[in-house]
């Protein structure tokens, strides 16, 4: 077997845990997932959450890791890096909706009365929660658009699996495949837009 | 460079010539998405650029996809973590089911173990070298299958084992790998990715790709998956798991390891 010295050793780990998470390979992203959620549990349990909160609140946290891998803005140098990273930012992604909880029940007037003085958004924060807000109205009527839908645009978008293929599988030409997709794109965003 | 009256917000009840102009055609969505995948070749590029800065509406629709796009991939994620999910409470359901099969010496220990392990993994600290020990004296990886290199089908995977039969871990990972991309749940596959990954002293991965093979009942190659799988869990100080695979193996070894493991 071919030596290797300790830093191309790392650096290949590094490598393959990062492309895997960029590929979405199922088994590894399974795997983190269940190693680390009872550990998130238990701290929410902890400060006053509930089971379903846990839940909620960690695969919120685990998404947001995940799609930080896959957009480069974190590197794991190896699965112990990933898995104190998943938790930390499940820590406070539910210290956040405590404090918001509160923040909501004490201070709903002051927090109106800031909006209305302040000169309109432009923070790029604010622009980042927009988004992110955006982004989960379609995810919420993501659910509405049908079985059928929800397969075609998930193989097309999250699998990538090449239009050709997919027209393969279903049976139809590729150009009724394209026309088909379309079709499901713009239910979801007509969904979208009369949603609010 | 987000509008204000952008069409997910709360404004679109008080501009309803908004809808239609949001109504993309299919081809201008193809264009949208082959600028988001940056596929476009140059010529094209520099158009679309120039229609977008000319075109606050295009501009709009750039956003609006990207935030459709990025919505499906998530609820996509959404779905997958639901299913993760599902499978954490079965798992843990079976693990309870199949203690109390196991007769009450085993269990005692196993219960003794599993308070040692919260006390602070002293016992498993200490267990370590034996472990190890353990594993080095019953490894040996499997032979593989004869390779015949002659039909096209199978060429790569044959490619491969050869790699593999040459202890050429790394380069028998990465070609079977790619072979894996199109077949997931292939049993042969994931077993010699299993074989190769234990090899190549990665016993994780290892028993990633053997619980992939073990979820096939039918697999020809459940036995074998299961006896490198407790192997795995055994290197990697999963002493209860390793037991369980062992159990299930069933074959003289296993029962030798798992008496071993006891004592």
């Amino acid at each position: 077997m071919q030596e290797k010295d300790t830093l191309t050793k790392n650096y290949s780990e590094q490598e393959e845990l990062v492309k895997s998470i960029q590929n979405n390979d199922e088994l590894l992203l399974k795997k983190l997932y269940q190693e680390n959620y009872y550990k998130t549990e238990k701290y929410i349990l902890k400060n006053s959450g509930t089971v379903a909160q846990a839940k909620d609140t960690y695969q919120e946290a685990f998404i947001a890791v995940w799609e930080n891998v896959q957009n480069n803005k974190f590197n794991p140098k190896n699965s112990t890096a990933l898995n104190g990273y998943i938790y930390t930012i499940a820590k406070n992604k539910w210290l956040d909706q405590l404090k918001s909880s509160y923040f909501k029940k004490t201070h709903k007037l002051d927090k109106y009365d800031h909006k209305l003085k302040n000169e309109p958004d432009t923070g790029f924060e604010e622009n980042e929660l927009e988004q992110d807000s955006k982004i989960n109205k379609v995810v919420v009527q993501f659910k509405a658009i049908g079985k059928e839908c929800q397969q075609l645009l998930t193989v097309f978008y999250y699998d990538n699996v090449p239009l050709k293929e997919i027209a393969a599988k279903l049976k139809l030409t590729e150009a009724s495949t394209r026309n088909k997709k379309y079709r499901c794109l713009e239910k979801l965003r007509a969904l979208v837009l009369t949603s609010n | 460079m987000f509008r204000k009256a952008s069409c997910f917000g709360t404004h679109i009840k008080l501009n309803p010539e908004l809808e239609e102009k949001n109504n993309i055609s299919q081809d201008i969505l193809e264009a949208i998405e082959r600028y988001l995948k940056n596929t476009m070749d140059a010529n094209e590029l520099a158009s679309f650029m120039k229609e977008m800065e000319q075109n606050p509406v295009l501009h709009q629709q750039v956003e609006e996809t990207k935030i459709l796009i990025s919505g499906v991939k998530k609820a996509a994620k959404k779905n997958k973590l639901d299913e993760f999910h599902k499978d954490l409470t079965k798992h843990n359901m079976f693990n309870e089911q199949d203690e109390s099969i196991f007769k009450l010496n085993f269990r005692t220990l196993s219960i003794a173990a599993s308070i040692l392990i919260l006390v602070g993994g002293f016992w498993f600290f200490n267990r370590t070298p034996q472990n190890e020990k353990l594993f080095n004296q019953y490894f040996e990886p499997d032979r593989g299958l004869a390779t015949t290199m002659s039909t096209t089908d199978n060429y790569n995977f044959e490619d491969a084992m050869l790699d593999y039969k040459n202890s050429k871990y790394d380069l028998a990972i990465k070609k079977w790998e790619v072979l894996l991309k199109n077949k997931q749940e292939n049993d042969t596959l994931n077993y010699f990715l299993g074989s190769a990954q234990l090899a190549n002293k990665n016993e994780i991965k290892a028993i990633l790709y053997y619980t992939k093979v073990i979820e096939n009942r039918e697999s020809i190659f459940l036995n074998e998956a299961y006896y490198y799988l407790g192997l795995a869990n055994l290197k990697a100080n999963n002493i209860n798991e390793a037991i369980l695979n062992f159990k299930q193996n069933n074959s003289p070894k296993s029962e030798k390891i798992i008496s071993e493991l006891r004592n």
